[in-house]
């Protein structure tokens, strides 16, 4: 593997198949070894990018726009190191998590290893219609993870994540079409100097339904509604993964797109998002304030968070308001991970899902309840977490531009997402019903969630690093 | 109402798009005469397969997981066993039976003729399904259950073996970039391995989901 970029995408694709072939349930150590290569490739693309700028690989040799483009420049070298370090330690959980017998553990490994291929491919590719494949890769991936070997319930809701994720990338596709009629290319390095404010209306329907497309697949709020029940009924990792990696994907898209090539057009519709952001942040935070289960509760906390995401796009005037964006993805991506990774806890331990039913985990699970209060910090943007400074970097970048409404729903968000963070561990700390059974946990699930929970944490204290790589544009 | 309102903007999106169509000019590139132009060192002389196979195979590489995605999905959600063939009558059976080695030749002819005309893998591929869920409608065939080491083996060997040669080739300098003398002969390699495994894939999606409940269809 010379080239880290490729092997980002090639090792995750050999493992999947190889655990496939090994059959039902195989190949967790293949899965562990590879995600452990991918996290060092990441780790070496980063390093490469950091030192001299955008890595390139041009497929077949032709070069685009005959043939295919790879690229990874500050932005895409961040994501892949957080999607293999994050997947690192979801795999770790996960083996641990899934019984020997546990029907959802059959086609695990393939699926995910498959998920994280799809994720790789989209962050460095650099092609409209490859885009388009590699978002079928993650989504087709994400939902048959979501279906696997579970009841009738699950499988509804997956089927209402597959149809919102085919909406999704049929308008996407869409659009591409469109855009492909008009210039005859799909290489986006080959269109960013084509599209212009004097671009023909076609390029503009284009261009709307693509973000369409993207924001169903982003649950933004009103698009939000196959979220909670994907998320929330599946298996922890699984969970875990979705809300962590899935749904950033396309959001990483978006802004690729928003400030690439239709940075022309796109500030006409630049308050759209943020509002609906503002509707997801507030929507998102009383329904998980509201929830009576802890994987819903932790669910529509991610129709919450992925809110801030879409505050930035009238502020990516300031250079913070990019900076945010981004540590608010690395910031969510960590502390819902482990959120997810503490709620598998308590479900094995207790049997159940109810928020009510914490109540004595404070004493029993003491590893579990810490990582869920570092996590909650990150959500509530306490400092030193990362989910502090990407609130200070919004909220410093809406008054910079003397755009103030974004700061107050901003904080207002935190404090909501204060009050349901507070409501569980409030709960854990009350005394446990005489008699209620506890069952014995593996300890590298609860280490897991902690380690997960503390990255998200500690990563504050590498806050300017992560902003020095994100800054290496094309 | 709901229903007029969603006939209107359907209305409306076609009426803007289908305008906004009309107006356009000539694209700003011509992609068909790079393909053209550099169809003599693609290895094959159809530009369409020039194109999934050589200029955008990655796209075409990616597009195969897609397709064992799906079935692993559709593996994941069923672990009921497959029912019991119900034979059809003898003459469909007959029929079936006397059309199989036929179709079996059409894809390896489409296999060929994928170089030169309009063919490949993708439609060898369905051919070979086809036949298969054929054989299975009229009893002589019966569903798939949880898939065996060599049923396995045999639906990842395509992608396996393209997955290998594209990582091979990165020696020459890049993923999948074919010493051109050589072009022709690897996508055709290429091409064979597909087709089994689109052909069992493509089986699976119907086979797998062959089951007791939910009728014989």
């Amino acid at each position: 593997m010379a080239d880290p970029l490729v092997g980002l995408v090639l090792l995750p694709l050999g493992w999947a198949t190889l655990a496939f072939v090994l059959g039902p349930g195989r190949g967790a150590w293949a899965a562990l070894a590879g995600i452990a290569a991918q996290a060092w490739l990441a780790w070496l693309l980063a390093a490469q990018v950091g030192a001299g700028g955008t890595a390139r690989h041009a497929v077949g040799g032709w070069g685009a726009p005959l043939g295919i483009d790879l690229a990874a420049d500050g932005l895409s070298a961040a994501l892949l190191l957080l999607t293999q370090w994050l997947a690192l330690g979801v795999a770790l959980y996960a083996r641990s998590y899934f019984a020997a017998g546990d029907p959802a553990r059959r086609y695990f490994w393939p699926l995910a290893g498959f998920l994280l291929a799809g994720l790789n491919a989209l962050f460095v590719a650099n092609d409209l219609f490859n885009l388009y494949v590699t978002l079928e890769l993650v989504g087709l991936a994400a939902v048959g993870l979501v279906a696997a070997a579970g009841g009738e319930r699950q499988i509804a809701a997956a089927l209402r994540y597959l149809f919102a994720a085919l909406a999704g990338s049929g308008l996407y596709l869409f659009g591409v079409a469109l855009v492909y009629g008009v210039y005859g290319t799909v290489s986006i390095a080959t269109l960013a100097p084509l599209i212009t404010p004097e671009a023909p209306r076609l390029v503009w329907i284009a261009g709307g339904l693509m973000a369409l497309g993207l924001v169903v697949k982003s649950a933004l709020f009103p698009f939000h509604f196959w979220l909670p029940p994907a998320h929330g009924g599946a298996p922890a990792p699984v969970s875990a993964l979705l809300s962590a990696l899935v749904v950033k994907a396309s959001f990483y898209l978006l802004l690729r797109l928003w400030l690439g090539p239709f940075a022309p057009l796109a500030p006409a519709a630049a308050w759209l998002p943020a509002l609906l952001g503002a509707a997801a942040i507030f929507w998102g935070s009383w329904r998980a304030i509201r929830a009576e289960r802890l994987k819903p509760l932790i669910a529509w906390s991610t129709v919450a968070q992925l809110g801030y995401l879409f505050l930035i796009f009238p502020l990516l005037a300031v250079p913070a308001a990019f900076g945010a964006g981004v540590m608010q993805v690395f910031a969510h991506a960590l502390a819902k991970a482990a959120l997810f990774a503490a709620a598998g806890v308590f479900i094995q331990a207790t049997g159940q899902d109810t928020v009510a039913g914490l109540a004595g985990a404070a004493a029993r699970l003491p590893v579990t309840l810490f990582a869920i209060g570092l996590a909650g910090m990150t959500l509530a943007g306490l400092p030193p977490s990362a989910g502090f400074l990407a609130k200070w970097q919004l909220i410093e970048a809406a008054l910079a531009l003397g755009h103030w409404p974004i700061a107050v729903v901003a904080l207002a968000g935190g404090l909501m997402a204060a009050v349901y963070v507070f409501r569980v561990l409030r709960q854990a700390f009350c005394l446990a019903p005489a008699g209620a059974p506890v069952a014995a946990v593996p300890r590298a699930l609860e280490w897991t969630a902690f380690a997960l929970a503390a990255a998200s944490v500690l990563l504050g204290f590498f806050g300017v690093d992560l902003m020095t790589l994100i800054e290496v544009r094309a | 109402m709901k229903r007029l309102a969603v006939f209107c903007l359907a209305c409306a999106f076609v009426v803007l798009t289908g305008g906004a169509l009309i107006e356009l000019g000539p694209a700003a590139i011509d992609l068909r005469g790079q393909v053209a132009a550099q169809l003599a060192a693609s290895g094959v002389s159809h530009p369409v397969t020039a194109v999934l196979l050589n200029f955008r195979g990655y796209d075409t590489l990616l597009e195969v997981a897609v397709l064992l995605i799906a079935l692993l999905a559709i593996l994941a959600v069923t672990d009921k066993p497959p029912a019991a063939p119900v034979p059809a009558h003898p003459l469909l059976q007959a029929v079936a039976r006397g059309a199989t080695p036929a179709m079996i030749l059409v894809a390896v002819y489409l296999l060929w003729a994928g170089a030169h005309r309009p063919g490949g893998a993708f439609q060898a591929g369905a051919v070979l399904a086809a036949a298969a869920v054929l054989l299975h409608l009229v009893g002589l065939l019966p569903g798939w259950g949880a898939p065996g080491l060599r049923l396995r083996l045999g639906l990842t060997a395509g992608f396996a073996l393209f997955l290998a040669l594209a990582a091979a080739l990165l020696s020459q300098g890049a993923l999948l970039q074919y010493p051109p003398a050589a072009a022709g002969t690897l996508i055709l390699v290429i091409e064979a391995g597909l087709t089994v495994s689109l052909g069992l894939i493509l089986a699976g999606l119907f086979l797998f989901l062959s089951r007791d409940e939910g009728g014989e269809t």
